[in-house]
């Protein structure tokens, strides 16, 4: 009844314009079949409009129960049916459930990835015929879309449309970078969201927002519902694409994303000064910012690239990245400024803990399905529950894309004999021959690394940390070669703890020259990633998302080693990839630690033996 | 969408199109051609938007809890930190804050209210100055008698909203903006009683929902970026349980009808024959022009409410229980016996909740309300608390006797 009243309501206040339009027109007498005078500009926006709507229409998804109930809505971005929505439109579906089209088609469909923080879910639709593409929109850049934008929201509110023909509605962006706290238990924190006016309610939740070009510039997920019941009250909040695009790679390998805090509580200097200044007032020993040399009293200028004014700024920049992601700080402690890089530590782990049970979270033990028609075989298929992941099915499915662009650099498998990798070394103080060798085998496992002195490394015996961690000050560099012989001779054989894909992440290769960088920030590769585990020893692949080159990877040897400063990874940068018997392989190995450069090796010689 | 100047060009060119040669219509056409970038991408909302935001700025005072917001918008109208606002509780405070578009926290103070016209003027200072002096650097406003001197913006016109709605913005985070159509200029009729609003002029009624907490002093301006009006409050129609959608335009006015003493030219006050004052009705005018001109000048004088009649109000007889806070709650002690509250039952420890229908916050508010609303002959309908229900009286007030203490003197303490 109250929803018949508003719309109802909405309808007469609209309608006066209208009406007051057709009252002007009543002046000249107008012939029944001579089009109102309208200004062209007017009626070629308007074409410009519908076409836009028209474009995207096929693409948008009612998200249902099993039996096609309406739950929410969401946008397909690709022609192999994955679609996006809220984390909270699929906490009740589990991960099964159906999707309907514009089309009238409804299909079967399964979660892959969720960010329960961000309130993100990534689903999969299945084709009717297989092979056959989805309509899919483009992503845009909500970075570019500013206050006073027109924009479109689209998606089955108060699940109207039987047959999911969307409803389309049309207004503008209220604002951008808006903040909005978690809603209950630290989930569905609204970071560097957009608001708009653009008409949303229940139903919409999950479904796109479009810029005019019709690119998807968010996800609805939210709005200032308090004051007028659970109806649009001119206040909606999209979740922008642009930080989903920083949690797409987790998506899309099925991980249960997590975001991340700094490990320092970050507030203003004094609320009542005339301009705020953004500072340390706390900091965790443990987190890699205070191993990177963050201190209380530390002022913060730059985040991530942006400028640090506000605490509601502070929240935007950190709720847009994944846990462990490395991004620049720019701080300045009484007259100097410095850079520094910062691995953020996730947080999701303390507030999951306080409550329990966790409600609803995807993959919850397979639940009982509460009526209609069973899953197709297929969609069953499709899921695999695993720690950590909400959906292992597709992970799998990720690794093999990822693994199968990184073989065509070459392909090691059969390289199963004795490594050896000769060349120079270089250090701050030192320079000279190195030389390194890799045994694997029946008659032992061994790493021998001549730098200056000679250290040698039985990976599988040895346990104490500190001769883990030879050469001193390198972090644990012969577990690492040891580590990256397994990855490329091995592969997912080699990992017995975990053999995962980890989702997109930047990384930040040191120039060559050993010399220090300008700019940290400047450095940055966007990278697909691989995590490892192989005893107590854990290992991040990063892979150049252009084409699967290994830039370099992170080898923790005891990642929640008692003291901390054993935390920090050894840190590999390959450069100089060269073809050796066809195989790319790389000539220059920077390697780091903490926050030094521990040596440089320059590889004359590569001998691996089948 | 209707768009402003590059569509005034073309009923020109269609005309040519239809009078001329179908060669020169495509010559026309061609002409034509680089002109539609007039669509959204060349869009004026986004730069109204940007430009209002720094004349505009967000207000912190008093209130936060039960549901009174803390938080509201207001206008800039002078380059020295004049700012208008709705006349609202979060006022009632000496700890006003504004933030600046650029996050700039300021002190403020109100200067003066005009309950007809639901409005006041506020007055910023730069950090450890006073409020008299100049600020460091002038800030960038609307140009309200301007404003004012424009003809009313028309029922059907685009406009653009902005505030700060659900306190979404702080510091330097720009205000949210809207857009709807003016869908009706009218009063706003049956308010009292029904609106629990002051204002009797014509308001702005539009189609966006611009009325929400912390939306009250936010701007509506037209396509141009001009103000044309000052976003209200929250109100609801109690009759339709509609939440009203409304502006006070800058050309707002009220008439108000006050009861003033009747003054002979010498200034002196009449006496009627039997040597009682004799009252006049008299119409006054208030706009906002004036309001906002006066204000600023320090020169402006509130209108005293239009059923103000001044002395001492009638005598009800109720002796309340001693008035020892600011806030005492209206509890009676006793009555005075043939009294018109003895007559109309009220009894010790009944709580006066309601006078005519407005909540008696404390026994002062009784008593102003008693010395400025009334006099003898006047029906005031009292609701009471009394134990756990709300009972209805209707007392007839009459002359004060003349033993009586002269009201609204608080009873004195029982021995």
């Amino acid at each position: 009844m109250m929803r018949v009243l508003i719309r109802l309501w909405h309808h007469t206040t609209r309608l006066v314009p209208v009406v007051f339009l057709l009252g002007c027109g009543v002046i000249v007498p107008l012939a029944p079949a001579a089009p109102l005078d309208v200004d062209r500009a007017v009626i070629d926006e308007q074409n410009q409009r519908i076409a836009t709507i028209q474009k995207v229409h096929p693409a948008i998804v009612a998200v249902c129960m099993q039996g096609g109930q309406g739950v929410g809505s969401g946008v397909l971005i690709d022609p192999e049916g994955y679609a996006l929505t809220n984390f909270h439109v699929v906490q009740p579906t589990g991960p099964l459930m159906q999707a309907g089209l514009a089309d009238g088609v409804l299909y079967d469909a399964v979660v892959c990835g969720i960010d329960k923080v961000g309130d993100v879910a990534l689903i999969k639709l299945l084709p009717k015929e297989k092979g056959k593409p989805f309509p899919y929109v483009k992503l845009g850049d909500s970075d570019k879309v500013r206050a006073g934008d027109w924009s479109l929201a689209m998606g089955n509110p108060f699940s109207l449309a039987m047959d999911f023909t969307p409803t389309v509605t049309y207004g503008i962006v209220s604002g951008v970078n808006r903040y909005q706290p978690p809603e209950g238990k630290g989930l569905l924190e609204y970071t560097d969201c957009i608001q708009i006016e653009t008409s949303i309610n229940p139903g919409n939740s999950g479904g796109p927002l479009f810029n005019m070009d019709g690119e998807l510039i968010g996800i609805n997920g939210r709005g200032s519902f308090e004051k007028r019941g659970r109806v649009n009250s001119g206040v909606g909040y999209a979740i922008s694409i642009n930080q989903i695009k920083n949690f797409l790679g987790h998506l899309y390998g099925g991980i249960d994303s997590d975001h991340a805090t700094l490990g320092a509580a970050i507030g203003t200097a004094n609320e009542d000064a005339p301009l705020t200044q953004m500072v340390v007032k706390q900091i965790l020993d443990e987190s890699d910012a205070y191993r990177r040399g963050l201190r209380e009293g530390d002022q913060l200028l730059e985040f991530a690239g942006r400028r640090v004014n506000s605490t509601n700024e502070y929240k935007n920049i950190l709720g847009i990245f994944p846990k462990e992601w490395r991004l620049p700080l720019t701080i300045r402690r009484g007259t100097t400024t410095s850079e520094m890089l910062v691995r953020l530590m996730g947080h999701q782990a303390q507030v999951i803990e306080r409550k329990e049970p966790v409600p609803g979270q995807p993959p919850p033990p397979p639940q009982p399905i509460p009526k209609g028609p069973r899953p197709s075989g297929e969609a069953a298929k499709m899921y695999e529950a695993r720690k950590g992941f909400s959906n292992w099915y597709f992970n799998v499915i990720e690794q093999k894309k990822l693994l199968d662009k990184f073989r065509k650099h070459g392909d090691f498998t059969e390289l199963v004999g004795t490594w050896t990798l000769e060349g120079q070394y270089e250090q701050t103080d030192r320079k000279g021959p190195m030389k390194i060798v890799l045994t694997e085998g029946p008659d032992g496992t061994k790493v021998a690394m001549k730098l200056n002195i000679e250290t040698t490394l039985e990976p599988l015996r040895q346990t104490d940390l500190r001769l883990q961690q030879e050469p001193i000050g390198s972090g644990g560099l012969m577990m690492a070669f040891y580590h990256y012989r397994r990855f490329l001779t091995l592969g997912a054989k080699g990992f017995e703890g975990l053999f995962a894909y980890g989702g997109y992440a930047p990384f930040y290769p040191f120039p060559r020259d050993g010399s220090e960088p300008k700019s940290l920030a400047a450095l940055r590769v966007d990278c697909d990633t691989m995590i490892t585990k192989h005893g107590s020893v854990e290992c991040r692949w990063y892979f150049a998302r252009t084409d699967a080159t290994l830039l370099g990877f992170e080898t923790y040897v005891a990642k929640d080693a008692d003291n901390l400063d054993d935390r920090d990874p050894c840190e590999v940068y390959f450069h100089d990839y060269k073809d050796v018997g066809g195989r790319k392989l790389p000539h220059t190995i920077d390697v780091r630690f903490g926050n030094k450069r521990y040596a440089t090796l320059t590889v004359t010689n590569y001998n691996l033996a089948k | 969408m209707l768009t402003d100047p590059p569509g005034a060009f073309f009923p020109q060119l269609r005309t040519a199109m239809l009078t001329r040669t179908i060669w020169v219509g495509i010559v026309a056409l061609l002409a034509l051609l680089p002109a539609p970038a007039v669509g959204h991408a060349a869009d004026p909302l986004v730069d109204v938007a940007q430009k209002a935001n720094k004349k505009l700025v967000k207000l912190f005072g008093a209130g936060g809890f039960s549901r009174l917001n803390n938080y509201a918008t207001g206008i800039i109208v002078s380059p020295q930190g004049h700012i208008i606002t709705v006349a609202s509780q979060i006022l009632d405070t000496p700890d006003l804050v504004v933030h600046l578009y650029d996050g700039t926290r300021l002190q403020a103070q109100v200067l003066v209210t005009e309950r007809e016209l639901d409005i006041a003027l506020l007055k910023v200072k730069s950090p450890g100055k006073k409020f008299e002096d100049p600020l460091d650097e002038p800030l960038e406003y609307f140009d309200f008698l301007a404003a004012a001197k424009r003809p009313p913006a028309e029922v059907g016109d685009w406009v653009i909203a902005l505030s700060n709605t659900f306190e979404i913005a702080l510091r330097d985070e720009p205000l949210s903006v809207q857009r709807g159509v003016i869908a009706a200029y009218t009063k706003m009729a049956g308010r009292r009683g029904v609106f629990e609003f002051p204002y009797t002029g014509d308001v702005y009624i539009v189609d966006a929902i611009t009325n929400n907490p912390g939306a009250a002093g936010g701007a509506l301006l037209n396509r141009k970026g001009e103000l044309i009006g000052i976003i209200g409050r929250e109100l609801k129609n109690t009759l339709s349980e509609t939440w009203m959608n409304y502006a006070i335009p800058v050309t707002g006015k009220a008439e108000v009808v006050q009861r003033v003493l009747l003054k002979d030219m010498n200034g002196n006050i009449v006496k009627d024959k039997d040597g009682k004052e004799v009252y006049e009705e008299k119409t006054v005018t208030v706009t906002m022009a004036q309001f906002v001109e006066l204000g600023m000048q320090g020169k402006y004088k509130p209108i005293e409410g239009k059923t103000t009649i001044g002395g001492i109000g009638g005598y009800h007889g109720i002796l309340f229980v001693p008035n020892i806070l600011e806030r005492t709650p209206a509890y009676i002690e006793d009555v005075v016996p043939g009294s018109p509250a003895d007559k109309a039952g009220l009894r010790p420890d009944d709580l006066v909740s309601f006078i005519d229908g407005e909540p008696v916050i404390s026994i002062n508010a009784f008593h102003d309300y008693i010395k400025k609303r009334t006099r003898a002959g006047t029906v005031i309908r009292l609701e009471v608390r009394r134990g756990e229900v709300l009972e209805t009286v209707e007392l007839t007030l009459e002359a004060h006797p003349a033993t009586s203490p002269s009201a609204p003197a608080p009873a004195p303490p029982k021995q």
